[in-house]
């Protein structure tokens, strides 16, 4: 808890609630600006809405984000002696790699949060949409939370490994490239061991587009999670390794 | 007054220094990241293609097959290119900022904006060539596919100039924003952010897509958009773009003068 709370107080002072707040409402405002100035009405309402904005997201912006946002927490780690000072103190390299990845899914709920409530936002006040967002994309919202872990975890190791703050993002942006096209291909095996591959199909989940059936059922979105869970468990008892055994600088 | 031999020293000085850049590249993976830029479009815009199932459509010059993988080219290099150029420059840059090498630069005889502009030849070099590659690849692509319709060469080569005067000017305004904002977080939160505007330019009405250069204009520069009856010509905005070149080129020459007047 200490790891984790130390992970917090470094992030105090940094920029990391501009990429929260702006990525997702960037993802609402490219879905309103789509639809009220080119695109066809919201025919199918709530669902539209969503798949003009979650699916884009997620195709890359978002795990891009994660990529800035996982810089962003280690950048500290590489200034002035702050790596000796990481590999001096006496928490363990485990604690370390796992507290990084809790802040990083903290910040990916939050970037999830502000993008539903922009979409419900958006839905009410600029569509006049009848209701509220169906029930199942809060769920589809959890899920994707979830699938963001592996890619925050993957992210923080590359950057753990990686001086540079914009390299890992390169990666991000590669990763994601090869996750849409795995997902396109419908390969399941791939999909699940490719963290990328993961959280685009997450985001897809229920929309019926990307070789999705359009349906959230309780089988589905539990083969997502666990693989996830199992994904995140693995890189960061991998990255922890690394820590405990080599160093990086 | 320069004389002719200040002149002639002033231009070795920058041949070197632009040398020295392509120098510090090696070390800054700039290879890979390119690598990824011509990947990346390459695969989406085969990705778009394929997936629309072009099988029926690939000899049949009414289909417009050619047409349907520019499209998909066009689609891909507003996806992809504002992340990677971000990045690109943000890199080349940002070296700079560790361990103060704008001082050191600035005694040897190089202010910041030189540099800037050393910076900006340096990778603009490699940010030409890759979008000529990966135009060229995707063309490629489609002969792999067996298009057998006559290939629209004055399409694709202004489609193809008009990719590469955006990308430059993209390219040119993350080098100033990088020499100017440290924060690496900055330059590659505005490339993160672009992609949102790219993709949303593509849809949007000219007078709109003007607006938010350069992003806008990955829109404006695309010759084609499918509607239900099929592809249709559009009338891609060169004179605009070429306005897009001259007055970035200009903002950036005035930006770089104002970094060689300030304290390094």
């Amino acid at each position: 808890m200490g790891a984790v709370r130390a992970e917090f107080c470094k992030l105090k002072r940094s920029l990391s609630w501009t990429v929260v707040a702006v990525l997702p409402l960037m993802a609402v405002l490219t879905g309103v600006v789509n639809t009220v100035v080119s695109g066809p009405a919201l025919e199918q309402g709530w669902h539209t809405l969503w798949l003009r904005t979650v699916v884009f997201h997620g195709l890359f912006p978002l795990a891009a984000g994660v990529a800035v946002l996982a810089s962003l927490l280690w950048r500290v780690e590489h200034q002035g002696g702050n790596w000796n000072a990481l590999m001096g103190r006496s928490t363990s390299g485990f604690a370390v790699a796992a507290a990084k990845v809790v802040v990083l899914a903290v910040l990916a709920a939050a970037v999830q949060a502000v993008l539903v409530a922009g979409v419900l936002v958006v839905g009410k006040a600029v569509f006049g949409l009848p209701g509220v967002l169906p029930p199942r994309y809060l769920l589809v919202s959890a899920v994707i939370v979830v699938a963001c872990l592996p890619v925050a975890a993957l992210q923080s190791a590359l950057s753990m490994l990686m001086r540079s703050f914009a390299a890992p993002v390169v990666v991000a942006v590669a990763g994601s490239t090869a996750g849409a096209l795995v997902v396109l291909i419908g390969h399941g095996p791939l999909t699940a061991a490719l963290p990328y591959a993961l959280l685009t199909r997450a985001t897809q989940l229920g929309t019926g587009v990307f070789g999705d059936d359009g349906t959230v059922t309780a089988a589905g979105v539990a083969v997502l999670v666990a693989v996830a869970s199992a994904l995140t468990v693995v890189v960061i008892a991998g990255t922890a390794s690394l820590l405990e055994r080599r160093d990086v600088h | 007054m320069n004389t002719r031999a200040d002149r002639a020293v002033d231009a070795a000085g920058t041949t070197r220094a632009v040398a020295n850049e392509f120098a510090k590249m090696r070390r800054l993976r700039a290879a890979p990241s390119v690598a990824v830029l011509v990947t990346g479009v390459v695969v989406l815009s085969s990705l778009a293609f394929f997936g629309a199932d072009p099988a029926g459509t690939l000899h049949d010059p009414a289909a417009r097959p050619w047409h349907r993988l520019i499209e998909g080219l066009a689609l891909a290099a507003a996806l992809v290119s504002p992340v990677l150029l971000a990045v690109l420059a943000s890199r080349q840059v940002d070296i700079e900022h560790r361990g103060n090498g704008w001082l050191f630069q600035q005694t040897s005889g190089l202010p910041p904006g030189r540099l800037c502009r050393a910076k900006f030849a340096a990778t603009g070099a490699l940010v030409v060539a890759a979008t000529a590659l990966q135009s060229a690849l995707v063309a490629a692509v489609g002969l792999a596919a067996g298009i057998s319709v006559a290939f629209p060469a004055e399409t694709w080569l202004s489609y193809t100039a008009a990719l590469v005067v955006i990308n430059l000017v993209l390219l040119a305004l993350h080098t100033v924003l990088s020499a100017c904002v440290p924060n690496q977080l900055v330059g590659l939160g505005v490339g993160v952010l672009g992609v949102f505007v790219t993709v949303s330019g593509s849809g949007m009405p000219p007078w709109l897509a003007h607006l938010v250069p350069p992003w806008g204009y990955y829109g404006l520069a695309t010759p084609v958009d499918s509607v239900h009856s099929g592809v249709v010509d559009l009338d891609p905005h060169h004179l605009s773009i070429a306005a897009l070149g001259v007055v970035g080129g200009a903002l950036f020459l005035a930006a770089t003068r104002l970094l060689d007047r300030g304290e390094a």
